[in-house]
């Protein structure tokens, strides 16, 4: 199989992540629960996680919250900044992840900048709605059906200048883009721990700079008398027992990445893109491509996306095709009817799979090959 | 030979702590905290040698990694609460 579906998530992780969910399952009991060998073996591994993510994102050890999936820090970033019909502002390329979350809580939702690709207008109508109020920001760093690379940086300054706290969905840049939580000054970076940070799936990071509202109560293994959650991070956001071959597996895939370098990871993945870009355009297909693009693309076949990506698996190419869980973003996109094609690249893409895949795609190609 | 033990209020804090000195060359065993030192109920501690005591709560109050108590253990073994 071609696996060409990064976005969702990455499904060869580096050797050493699978030896080392191997090893915590075989060594490992409840981390933060007990003092015998076992139990302090799983406590040193949830450790280890959170020091390599301190490393690769630029903060301190405790800030790290270990989730279960990006969307799971999502919500937990959200709730914890944004009241019952608090007026929130998000760009036009989120997530369900974020809306539904939004919608649940009954916040009013102001959309800014919806033109993919377009710095000028996400950083002019997201100042327009900043500049009206809000109680909070939330904006992902890249889309997961365009790539579109949104100016999160100088979305991030904006806030700060307005004061509006803020929340990055780096669920689709982590790993493949370098991110500084100091410098950034998030109050939440939320990321899934699967994709391109390379562990297994069930694990996720939610970085925070407060103490954050739990979604979840119960045991942390700290404070146990008193019947209220406690107040220091990371525990107070993590109750229950943690995934801890998950998060082993993780720290392995962060450890990898901070070897590789996530900027040769990410050049790797565009260079991808950009071959995969004009290949489609070669075959007449409409493509999705601008500046400001990730290893992500999304493009129009000519023929229903769903028959489209089934013609490509049983050809052995593995692409997403549909909806892709942002309805917002194909709303702004103003393919919300038909749906597209969306290709991802991850960290081990070869030329050879592109061309492959362009092969395959040629297939149903209106223009004669 | 007397330990001192410093307590925390979770077992990240104590990992930290415990990173922190062994950079430093400060032996220290991370432990569960006896019970009758932890009012709150589970806890996790340092217990570590006399002589590295005074520079391991500088350093940790450098590193701002915050601990609960310190005890001393004396010359008849029974630890005591003491003021830092």
């Amino acid at each position: 199989m071609i696996y060409l579906d990064s976005g969702a998530t990455s499904f060869h992780k580096p050797p050493q992540v699978y030896r080392a969910v191997m090893d915590a399952m075989r060594s490992c009991a409840n981390p933060g629960r007990g003092g015998y060998p076992a139990a302090t073996a799983a406590a040193r591994r949830i450790y280890a996680c959170r020091e390599a993510a301190a490393e690769l994102f630029d903060c301190e050890p405790q800030q790290v919250v270990l989730t279960g999936s990006c969307t799971h820090g999502l919500n937990i970033a959200i709730r914890s900044l944004v009241r019952s019909g608090g007026r929130v502002v998000i760009s036009g390329f989120e997530h369900n992840a974020v809306t539904r979350p939004l919608h649940a809580l009954g916040a009013e939702i102001r959309v800014a900048g919806r033109k993919l690709f377009d710095w000028e207008d996400t950083l002019t109508r997201f100042e327009e709605a900043l500049r009206r109020g809000a109680e909070a920001a939330v904006f992902t760093h890249v889309s997961n059906v365009f790539g579109y690379v949104l100016p999160v940086e100088q979305m991030a300054r904006l806030c700060r200048q307005y004061g509006v706290p803020f929340i990055l969905d780096a669920a689709q840049s982590a790993g493949s883009i370098p991110v500084s939580f100091r410098s950034f000054g998030a109050d939440f970076i939320a990321m899934p721990g699967h994709k391109g940070l390379l562990g297994p799936q069930g694990t996720g990071l939610l970085l925070c700079a407060q103490s954050g509202k739990p979604l979840l109560q119960g045991g942390t293994g700290s404070d146990s008398i008193r019947q209220d959650m406690p107040e220091d991070l990371p525990e107070r956001l993590e109750p229950g027992t943690l995934n801890v071959p998950g998060f082993a597996g993780l720290t392995q895939g962060l450890r990898y990445l901070r070897n590789v370098g996530v900027k040769t990871i990410g050049s790797r993945e565009h260079r991808q893109l950009l071959h995969c870009v004009s290949g489609l355009r070669r075959l007449g297909m409409q493509v999705f491509s601008g500046p400001h693009q990730a290893g992500t693309l999304s493009f129009l076949p000519g023929m229903d996306c769903e028959e489209a990506a089934e013609k490509l698996a049983q050809l052995g190419i593995a692409v997403r095709a549909g909806i892709h869980c942002a309805p917002l973003a194909h709303e702004s996109a103003g393919t919300l009817a038909t749906g597209t094609v969306r290709v991802s690249f991850g960290y081990d893409c070869e030329p050879g799979e592109t061309e492959e895949f362009l092969r395959a795609a040629s297939k149903f190609s209106r223009i004669p090959q | 030979m007397r330990f001192y033990y410093i307590t925390f209020r979770s077992v990240t804090y104590a990992q930290r702590g415990e990173r922190i000195l062994q950079k430093e060359g400060i032996r220290c065993i991370l432990l569960r905290t006896p019970r009758w030192m932890e009012e709150q109920g589970c806890g996790y501690c340092l217990r570590l040698w006399a002589e590295g005591v005074k520079p391991a709560l500088q350093l940790l109050q450098m590193a701002g990694v915050s601990y609960r108590k310190v005890y001393i253990q004396g010359r008849d073994g029974q630890l005591e609460e003491m003021t830092v």
